[in-house]
């Protein structure tokens, strides 16, 4: 096998690899555009930050490390 | 040498990140179940693997939730709260108490967890280990004691069969 035709086996390879990839992206997409479309009327889950005074403690006990 | 034994000891924990850590788990899981501390904590994950085929391209996906697990011993209650890697929140709490519960045994395959089933529909998987490097997908926290006492209440008092 010439090296021209192992390039061109590579190149092929590269092109199947890149199209996959493509290929799955826009399909995420679009599966993921639906999903919100149809899920838009839901509430979306309570969610609790941390307290400040946690993180404060967490930044003061790093300062004096 | 010096060089040498180091490479191969892997990598070392940091942990003055993990203590700080286990105090932010600890506050985010007292401000969200009422009396807290009654509860143990340690850090868990919950695994999603699903199959996808979209025609050209087929193959799976894993999704991680991860999970400050909070146990009472007295009262024989598991409480998994979600979050996040970096703990800057989390979700509700979700109780499952040994007498409610429909059944709950350690799994060995595929992968060492945790199961509850809370009823016969659904079930949790919690995954647990005593330590875990990568950040940007789990907790930071260093806890091979907490893993063992878990282990401990699961086995003896917490599982069904």
């Amino acid at each position: 096998m010439s090296w021209g035709q192992i390039g061109a086996v590579l190149i092929a390879l590269v092109v199947v690899f890149i199209v996959g990839h493509l290929w799955f992206h826009i399909v995420e997409g679009v599966l993921g555009g639906l999903k919100r479309l149809f899920s838009r009327k839901k509430e979306p889950p309570a969610w609790h930050p941390l307290p400040p005074d946690a993180d404060n403690a967490d930044k003061e006990e790093t300062k004096h490390v | 040498m010096g060089l040498f034994s180091k490479l191969f000891q892997g990598p070392e924990i940091d942990q003055a990140k993990s203590d700080a850590n286990r105090k932010k788990m600890r506050a985010l899981f007292n401000q969200v179940v009422e009396n807290g501390d009654a509860y143990q904590l340690i850090f868990g994950f919950t695994e999603d693997v699903s199959r996808f085929n979209y025609g050209l391209v087929r193959g799976s996906k894993s999704k991680i939730g991860n999970l400050i697990v909070g146990w009472d011993e007295a009262a024989e209650t598991i409480v998994a709260v979600p979050t996040v890697p970096d703990l800057s929140g989390c979700g509700d709490p979700v109780y499952y108490r040994r007498s409610e519960i429909h059944k709950a045994y350690r799994n060995k395959y595929p992968t060492d967890a945790f199961i509850i089933y809370p009823d016969r529909k659904g079930y949790i998987g919690i995954n647990a280990y005593d330590w875990l490097e990568d950040e940007s997908l789990y907790v930071y926290v260093s806890q091979e004691e907490e893993l063992k006492a878990f282990t401990e209440f699961f086995m003896t008092k917490f599982k069904t069969k």
